[in-house]
């Protein structure tokens, strides 16, 4: 099956940064009272991109990064991704008093990325009225592209181009910066955009 | 006399759905950051050139698709087509395999690296070219090269030294 390059409007596009705003900002203030560190978000990115290109996006595919995976089902289908690089997850281990090279430091991370997609997908489940469920997080430790491509190729479900939301949550005065992707299904972006009052 | 470095080689991506064939001995084919996709090398034994696909998804099904290095079913046949293009014969073909891993440990959904491995194999069997080496399975990222000059197969895990493979 070839699939033509999703088109979305400038207006849907626009649309679905504002959903990732205010889903990030609340997984920013998750974050923010979880650390007692203030959270700054940068301004979201909403692409559709060929999969190759939204793995070249997530970053260097060489860079070994602790990825945390959360599968969210419900009236939308996507994939949540935490992106924590090693001297990150280090740091984030330090203020939550664990180390981040034992198992209690890697349940540290899976839970700090279960917070962080629980509070993104609730604000995105108030803001649509979807009812959204949450799979428990799995985590990786390993080369980002690896990782990452590994994610799309199981849940692409054979497409050719994925939408992007994503999102980086910097901690203050901590050099902490964590990057957090949504990747919905195709049939989830029709969902949301219908949701929305801008689908097709 | 001024030595002048000698060209480090000219790397060429191979991404996800992508193949690549070259005869021209300062390329270096390369495939980073490989989780359950396979990167499959095929190389002639006899100097002429070499190709890489990075194949994502095990089998298409009998659909079409414009990625020939998408499905493993149909990325044998497009490899060995390309070569033959630059004259290589399948008689003289090695396959080295790279990847297939199964990245998140007990996560359903997540083992089509197994299944990519397996297409692969399948495809190479009916078009009659042998795997020499192959570095797969497991739960570690890896990065493949493959240099045209010498038909030489390196392989990286994450972070390790790069080891030779072919």
């Amino acid at each position: 099956m070839t699939m033509a390059r999703p088109r979305y409007t400038d207006l849907q596009l626009d649309a679905l940064r504002e959903v990732a705003n205010i889903g990030s900002g609340t997984a920013g203030t998750a974050l923010s009272s979880l650390l007692g560190r203030s959270v700054a978000i940068s301004v979201p990115g909403a692409a559709a991109m060929e999969l190759a290109d939204a793995v070249d996006a997530a970053g260097a595919p060489e860079d070994v990064t602790w990825v945390i995976v959360v599968a969210v089902g419900g009236d939308l289908e996507a994939t949540a991704l935490l992106l924590i690089g090693k001297r990150d997850a280090d740091a984030i281990c330090a203020l939550l008093g664990v180390d981040s090279d034992s198992d209690t430091g890697r349940s540290a991370l899976e839970e700090v990325g279960n917070i962080l997609v629980a509070s993104y997908v609730g604000a995105l489940g108030r803001l649509t009225g979807f009812v959204l469920t949450l799979r428990p997080p799995a985590s990786a430790h390993d080369m980002l592209g690896a990782v990452v491509g590994s994610v799309l190729a199981s849940r692409s479900h054979g497409r050719d181009y994925a939408l992007m939301l994503d999102s980086e949550l910097r901690v203050e005065h901590e050099a902490i910066a964590l990057s957090f992707m949504l990747l919905p299904t195709p049939e989830g972006v029709d969902e949301l955009l219908r949701r929305i009052g801008l689908g097709d | 006399v001024t030595e002048l470095a000698i060209a480090a080689g000219t790397e060429v991506a191979v991404r996800m759905s992508e193949i690549a064939v070259s005869g021209d001995a300062d390329d270096v084919l390369v495939s980073m950051g490989l989780g359950s996709c396979i990167a499959l090398a095929l190389v002639c034994r006899r100097g002429r050139a070499c190709g890489l696909a990075h194949v994502m998804l095990p089998d298409s099904g009998g659909r079409e698709s414009d990625r020939p290095g998408k499905y493993g079913d149909q990325a044998v046949p497009a490899l060995i087509a390309r070569l033959a293009l630059l004259g290589v014969h399948p008689t003289a073909l090695d396959a080295v395999l790279v990847g297939g891993a199964q990245m998140f440990v007990d996560t359903p959904g997540m083992e089509i690296g197994v299944r990519n491995q397996a297409a692969v194999r399948a495809a190479l069997r009916r078009a009659r070219v042998p795997v020499t080496a192959a570095a797969t399975g497991g739960s570690t990222g890896r990065t493949v090269r493959v240099h045209v000059a010498t038909g030489s197969v390196t392989v990286r895990e994450a972070g390790a030294q790069e080891v030779c493979l072919r």
